[in-house]
């Protein structure tokens, strides 16, 4: 039985793209703790890959050698997943729009970037992101049915 | 590399034999897209995602950007997604631009 601090597990790799199947991987096995549904299980894997390759790739520079941390915090009724690197820090300012405008009339703005941050608002319940002395975190939590 | 093509009924399917489609190969999968696109003889392209078992935002995007390189010439359609790549094209809304068909050969029949 689950505690009020939960049971925690941190992963680390290295800054390296082909790695986030590790991570992605690993957090599908603790959901499987969960009562998430399938789907729902699908989702949080879609998000853990998208923060961490974005650390990879913007906080990095896609550049090989650092350290990506995710730590993986379960709860009675909340999945929560800190994701952090020692990097360049986020823009803060990309945080808030979850919207996926789409005119399909107007080839010129179809996005072939950008999306990865509106998909992880729009389907976690809370997000938020720090800058603490040299380490980005950024903190999504999933509702857990109990 | 993991994608293949072939030639089937007028149009390129293209069979990508990875199952997941992440940043890792994204932008290689495009390369080799366009390279298609630049190389064909028509822009009639099928991409056969039945082996394609997860999908992020940066696969997404390499099918966006060959659909704004065809620039409406010709037709570009997406068969067999498998359950969290639907999901991923309903959730962004992607699922207006493309046409996803069930089975590659559906997508061949499909007018």
């Amino acid at each position: 039985m689950m505690d009020e601090k939960g049971q925690t597990v941190r992963l680390e790799i290295d800054s390296e793209l082909a790695n986030t199947t590790l991570v992605a991987m690993a957090v599908r096995g603790l959901c499987a703790m969960t009562t998430l549904s399938p789907v729902e299980v699908n989702r949080v894997e879609l998000c853990v890959v998208e923060i961490v390759n974005n650390a990879i790739e913007h906080a990095y520079g896609s550049e090989k050698g650092h350290k990506v941390e995710v730590s993986v915090n379960l709860l009675k009724s909340y999945l929560t997943l800190t994701i952090s690197d020692w990097g360049k820090p986020m823009d803060e300012g990309k945080l808030g729009d979850k919207n996926f405008p789409v005119d399909a009339d107007d080839p010129a703005a179809w996005l072939c970037s950008g999306r990865g941050l509106p998909i992880v608002q729009s389907l976690m319940d809370k997000v938020e992101y720090q800058s603490v002395d040299d380490k980005n975190s950024f903190i999504m939590s999933k509702q857990i049915r109990s | 590399m993991p994608f293949e093509s072939k030639s089937e009924a007028g149009y390129t399917i293209v069979s990508i034999d990875e199952t997941r489609l992440d940043a890792s190969i994204s932008e290689p999968f495009r390369v080799y897209l366009f390279d298609q696109i630049e190389n064909g003889s028509n822009n009639m392209m099928v991409i056969d995602l039945s082996l394609v078992r997860f999908m992020d935002s940066s696969g997404l995007g390499a099918l966006v950007a060959t659909l704004k390189k065809m620039g409406g010439e010709g037709t570009l359609k997406l068969a067999a997604a498998q359950p969290a790549v639907l999901d991923l094209f309903n959730l962004t809304s992607m699922d207006k631009l493309f046409t996803i068909l069930p089975t590659v050969t559906e997508a061949i029949e499909e007018k």
